[in-house]
């Protein structure tokens, strides 16, 4: 056998064999190197986000209170919960837009099995006033476990409907947007329905917990009366952040560590690639769109009890903030490519952005230009990015 | 003869691998040029320079007297002349007047308010079907017709053009006998209006009967261009095989034991694959050889479980498979290298690492957990890419598209290799691969053989088969028409048989007699003696 | 081109089965089982005048939807998406209201002037499609937003209230026909002509079949492109100053979610989201049929909750016949080898 060097002819174009993180190694000395290591730079949105919010507090000094930035921080959370899910979706290369009515149909569902209590005049128009609902509240009204198994159906559901929305799209091969817009058409409407478009109040405050108990607090300030008032108590740890970082932390490790997220990546990055190499694209795609949904349920739980109410409108108009956050994080809305951490990043931004705009006291239809601009140039970025990269390596 | 085309030491290559040498190649008014050569000899990249789909890397061409250097090919089309490809190229949700006509409708009226002249249009439509005789009406949806009448379709096309040159590159692949003699007599008449056509096939026969010249390509040159008269089919056939095989291939270490691995019984599907009977050993590399289009593909594809196939059996190690499916084939240990890597063989964007890991994930995971052990999977795939001698970055942080096309193609391999199958199959593994990384690749298929697999090795490559494989099977439109054992390798044979010129005979039905060549017999059959 | 499509099987396989009869014409399938479930749950349509007035009620209310249906049609036919429609209908009305209100102009005047800023909007989308090579869902998306954003902001979030003229245009009627009724109608000769007899029409049925054939075959890719979201732009701003002149009043949340309606009334009536496939007589049966749906229900005085749900199911139901067409496409279009006749 002769050697390598020899038999390759000379005319062969040798790969640069570059690996792509250590692109910048190759132009050491110039601001395009530079500009280029951090547009490449997994952290490149919490740069962002960290000179944004600093730019931002000048003009702004409310922005940069303790409890602006503790009210904010409350505000991640539940967009986490959801964006999780919807990452999923996206490094699938599929998308779902019923996340937002799952949100509805859940927390409404939840709230009228558990609520203590019921107003007659506004919910007996109900179709499920004087069955599943009454004066007395839910059907499990005062039971001892009322939050567990109402925490558990809530779930329940949102896999539920994640499953059929998997099914249909994997097995029937019908386009993910279609799919899921009939769904969130349909489960938006039962919402309205079941709840006569009321919201449902009356939850037990063990579930409230969930939405907004601390487990840890802190208090900045002196110590001048004897009582310190609610409002200066600061929130450290609390129950939502444990939940929404926890789920956080079990997707990022799905993703990176499991056979399964390898899959995920493999279908969204070529899905016939996947196919031959013996994945059963079917079964993930179901599986993913499920989780989706519980992640949906996740959310409704935290934002239900965060609100105290059962509202059959929630998640309406959240989808771009979600959509937003994970482009912005880079997920590419082609599928094989997203993480957790970079959807934190996005919710995160998209978080302060959206502070910074009630901020400046704008018209809910200007925010929502703005934050469609923003996801534009975020899609914008994502391509640059990727061509970026395609630069650095040849084939 | 006024040359029509002319081309001067035209070259292109493809990754540093030269598909067209230096071809001079010409073309006269009135007159059938046949255009022959085994797969990979240069033909179509060849056809594709004068067809604007690329770009020559050297040299010059001319088309009636003035330089012609086409940029796509929209030019060509300009320049009037007609490329009929082999993979049609038809709106199928349009009738067939609406796809002769698309881009050049004829109209009444004017500005932007123009409409299209429905009369004029099917007249000139029914014009030129009446040409290629198909008796069909104008406005028939494309999607209605048989393969054939598509394939009279797109020449039409070509005919409405008005061309003075018309290449056709195997038109007669999915056309019955009665189709194809129709085509001649269209290609005969456009010869005798002056017209210069290429015809390019495997038909030998054919090219005999309808070309003036005849030219050989091999290994991208030109080797002759000259009179039909002075051609017969074995001439052709030792022109297109060229000198006698340089040592280019790893000497086999093992010999294949008798135990059979796969065994193919009747493999049926319609208009397809007919009645496939195919075993691999223990130990042996069986060669898959065939022209462009004779079915090996399709049957390795039902073979491993992405298409389905109607009638017969597949076994595997003794088990009759009932369900196939990737995931099923898998299991019973099957490997199946695709012929494109690009496109179904790699995730190109993603790391090396991960590509390797693809199939054998599970095994390296934690089964309650799915947890993969990371480390073990890295080291794994370290120690089998350093077997392979893969030249790469680190195989944990560079992408698959970073490669050269041989470090690619040994990624696929070890992937699937990570997943310790008994059998594989690899479709044109060596294709668009350099010198220096096809021998590894071959040494790699003797290193697999030597330790108890078996492999089905397909290729257009008669070289690499003959030196590499234990046997032979050759396929023609879809079926297995004759076995080659290695003491009796002989290229010219071989080629004969996949251009079904066996005995001098012309087989060109699509039902040779007798129907089934049994395996291993084939040697008798060339000596006369048929079984009928 | 009819309505009616024929089987797509080759010849060479036999006569067509009644299924794949049914499922290529599931939308007339659709409408006249829908119509016949009508007719026997409410009897007392046949009362009277009431059937008249029914007729003309359902098609007066689909020629909104009908209208922007068709102009996504050609963009469906592309394979692409216009999820923009709705934004645009709201801000070239906003522009022609705010002009109409505080400049005085005149009815006509006013609608040439939305027509005007909704095929700006069309063109923009197209620029950013054609020209930035921004995926479609994206650009539509975004302009979706931002439409309406500008559109806010012009209005400073304040309702327009339109003169006495605009209202007196929407009570237009001929013949005893409603004006919305006869801008349907004549949209739908227009694009039915420029679909069926014009060259770039026809190009765009090549473009959604194959681009790269088309490509190769020497059409204008961009060209056409940029043709389907401009119509699809006109379409929604005459849509939209159509139907104001109804309501006479124009608020922020005008016509939100009309592009849904509009895509699942194309692909109701047969348009592929694959592209290629679908005309604009078979969207016209799908907005109708839609439409139908939604007043059966009313006058039934089903529930206001349920009417979305059966929307939804009905759009459900088309994109799932669309997706079994699919796949039987792509099993037919098998390459084959040998000849299939013997």
């Amino acid at each position: 056998m002769s050697t390598i060097e020899e038999r390759l002819t000379p005319s062969e174009n040798l790969s640069l064999v570059v690996p792509v993180a250590g692109a910048a190694r190759r132009s050491r000395n110039s601001l395009t190197a530079f500009i280029r290591r951090l547009l490449l730079s997994d952290y490149f949105v919490l740069y962002l986000v960290l000179i944004f919010f600093a730019v931002a507090s000048v003009f702004f000094p409310s922005l940069s209170a303790p409890g602006n930035i503790s009210n904010q921080i409350s505000n991640v959370w539940p967009l986490l919960a959801v964006a999780v899910g919807q990452t999923f979706v996206l490094i699938l290369g599929g998308i779902d837009l019923s996340v937002g009515s799952t949100m509805a149909i859940t927390s409404v569902v939840g709230a009228l099995l558990i609520t203590t209590t019921l107003d007659a005049p506004t919910f007996d128009k109900s179709p499920l006033w004087g069955t599943f609902i009454g004066p007395q509240g839910g059907l499990l009204s005062g039971h001892p476990n009322a939050v567990l198994i109402g925490v558990a159906v809530m779930l329940a559901l949102g896999t539920l409907i994640g499953l059929l929305n998997g099914f249909a799209i994997a097995r029937f091969r019908m386009a993910p947007f279609m799919v899921t817009l009939v769904s969130m058409i349909f489960f938006s409407a039962l919402a309205l329905w079941m709840t006569a478009s009321r919201n449902v109040s009356g939850l037990p405050p063990e579930f409230v917990l969930l939405g907004k108990g601390d487990i840890i607090s802190v208090y900045l300030g002196p110590k001048t009366a004897a009582t310190i008032p609610r409002r200066e108590i600061l929130p450290l740890i609390t129950y939502p952040f444990v939940i929404a970082v926890g789920l956080a932390i079990v997707a990022q490790f799905i993703l990176s560590r499991t056979v399964f997220g390898r899959q995920m990546f493999a279908i969204g990055t070529n899905r016939r690639t996947a196919k031959v190499s013996g994945i059963a694209n079917d079964r993930v795609v179901i599986l993913v769109y499920a989780f989706s949904g519980f992640c949906a349920a996740v959310s409704a739980i935290l934002y239900s009890a965060r609100l105290e109410i059962g509202r059959p409108s929630l998640g309406d108009g959240l989808l771009m903030d979600i959509i937003g956050a994970a482009v912005i994080g880079g997920t590419s809305l082609m599928g094989g490519k997203g993480s957790i951490r970079g959807t934190f990043f996005g919710v995160v931004f998209f978080t302060l952005l959206l502070n910074i705009l009630n901020a400046m006291r704008l018209s809910p239809f200007v925010i929502d230009a703005v934050k469609g601009v923003v996801i534009l140039i975020a899609a914008l970025l994502d391509i640059t990015r990727t061509r970026l990269s395609n630069r650095e390596v040849r084939a | 003869m006024t040359p029509v085309l002319r081309t001067h030491k035209l070259s292109k290559a493809f990754y540093g691998i030269a598909a067209v040498k230096e071809v001079d190649f010409t073309v006269g008014a009135g007159e059938v040029v046949g255009l022959i050569g085994q797969n990979g000899a240069g033909k179509s990249t060849l056809m594709n320079l004068i067809g604007g789909v690329v770009q020559p890397d050297s040299g010059k061409m001319a088309y009636q007297g003035q330089p012609y250097a086409p940029r796509s090919p929209a030019d060509a089309t300009r320049s009037r002349i007609a490329f009929i490809h082999q993979e049609l190229n038809l709106f199928t949700n349009l009738s067939i007047a609406e796809n002769i006509f698309i881009e050049g409708f004829p109209t009444i009226g004017r500005g932007p308010f123009r409409l299209i002249d429905r009369a004029a249009v099917r007249r000139h439509t029914r014009e030129v079907l009446e040409t290629v005789g198909l008796d069909l009406s104008p406005d028939m949806p494309v999607d209605r017709l048989s393969p054939g009448e598509r394939q009279l379709v797109e020449i039409a096309k070509a005919l409405y053009l008005d061309a003075s040159l018309i290449i056709f590159d195997e038109p007669t692949t999915s056309l019955t006998t009665r189709e194809t003699e129709k085509l001649f007599e269209i290609m005969r008449r456009l010869r005798d209006q002056g017209k210069a056509l290429v015809y390019i096939s495997h038909i030998l026969t054919d090219v005999l009967a309808i070309s003036d010249q005849i030219a050989v390509m091999r290994d991208g040159q030109l080797v002759t261009q000259a009179p039909t008269s002075t051609f017969d089919v074995n001439r052709m056939i030792s022109l297109m095989v060229g000198r006698s095989i340089e040592s280019l291939y790893p000497k086999r270490t093992t010999a294949p034991s008798a135990t059979p691995l796969l065994e193919l019984r009747g493999i049926s599907a319609k208009g397809i694959v007919e009645n496939i009977h195919l075993e691999v050993h223990q130990g042996e590399v069986v060669g898959l050889f065939g022209l462009m289009g004779s079915g090996r593909t399709e049957l390795a594809r039902m073979l491993f479980g992405l298409d389905a196939f109607e009638r017969g059996e597949i076994v595997i190690n003794g088990q009759v498979l009932h369900r196939t499916s990737p995931r099923s084939s898998i299991r019973h240990r099957i490997a199946f290298v695709t012929e494109n890597r690009r496109e179904e063989g790699l995730l190109m964007n993603i790391n090396i690492a991960d590509n390797i890991a693809l199939v054998a994930l599970p095994t390296f995971a934690s089964p309650l957990t799915q947890i993969i052990h990371q480390a073990d999977l890295l080291a794994a795939a370290h120690h089998l890419a350093g077997q392979l001698q893969l030249k790469s970055g680190n195989i944990a942080a560079q992408a698959a598209k970073a490669l050269s096309g041989g470090n690619q193609q040994k990624v696929v391999i070890l992937k699937w290799l990570l997943s310790q199958p008994s059998v594989f199959i690899m479709d044109e593994p060596t294709r668009g691969i350099d010198v220096g990384a096809k021998y590894e690749i071959y040494s790699i298929i003797d290193q697999l053989a030597a330790s108890g697999s078996g492999i089905l090795f397909i290729s257009s490559e008669l070289e690499e088969l003959m030196g590499m494989c234990d046997r032979i099977v050759v396929m023609s439109r879809g079926e297995v028409v004759a076995s080659f054992p290695r003491a009796q390798f002989d290229a010219e044979s071989i080629l004969r048989a996949a251009f079904r010129e066996m005995n001098g005979q012309n087989s060109q039905n699509s039902h040779p007699h007798p129907t089934h060549t049994p395996v291993g017999h084939f040697s008798a059959a060339l000596k006369g003696e048929h079984e009928s | 081109m009819s309505v009616l499509r024929q089987s797509t099987k080759p010849t060479t396989t036999g006569r067509t089965n009644f299924a794949q009869v049914l499922l290529n014409n599931s939308t007339i399938v659709l409408f006249v089982a829908v119509f016949v479930i009508f007719g026997l749950s409410s009897p007392r349509i046949f009362e009277g005048n009431t059937l008249i007035e029914s007729v003309l009620n359902i098609a007066k209310q689909a020629s909104f939807t009908g209208i922007i249906a068709v102009g996504m049609t050609f963009v469906l036919l592309t394979a692409g998406i216009d999820l923009s429609v709705g934004s645009n209908m709201y801000l070239s009305s906003v522009v022609a209201g705010l002009l109409m209100r505080y400049q005085g102009f005149d009815v006509i005047p006013a609608l040439i002037v939305a027509l005007l800023v909704g095929t700006l909007f069309g063109a923009f989308n197209a620029f950013c499609i054609v020209k930035l090579r921004i995926v479609p869902f994206m650009v539509t998306l975004g302009t979706l937003v931002v439409g309406r954003g500008i559109g806010t902001a012009l209005t400073e979030s304040k309702q327009i209230d339109f003169p006495r003229q605009m209202l007196d245009f929407g009570l237009i009627s001929i013949l005893g026909i409603p004006m919305p009724i006869i801008a349907f109608g004549l949209v739908t000769v227009v694009t039915f002509v420029i679909l069926t007899r014009t060259p770039i029409g026809r190009q765009v049925y090549a473009l959604g079949n194959d681009v790269e054939v088309a490509k190769k075959a020497g059409i204008d890719a961009d060209r056409v492109t940029a043709l389907v979201y401009i119509v699809s732009g006109f379409c929604a701003a005459l849509a939209g100053f159509i139907l104001i002149a109804q309501i006479g009043r124009l608020d922020r949340s005008f016509a939100e979610g009309k592009e849904f309606d509009a895509i699942a009334a194309a692909v109701l009536g047969g348009t592929s989201l694959f592209g290629g496939v679908g005309n604009v007589l078979g969207t016209v049966v799908g907005a109708l049929l839609i439409q139908m749906v939604q007043y059966m229900l009313q006058f039934n005085n089903v529930n206001l909750y349920i009417q979305p749900m059966v929307r939804a199911a009905i759009i459900f139901m088309a994109v799932f016949f669309d997706s079994l067409r699919e796949s039987n496409l792509t099993r037919l279009k098998r390459r084959f080898i040998r000849p299939i006749e013997n």
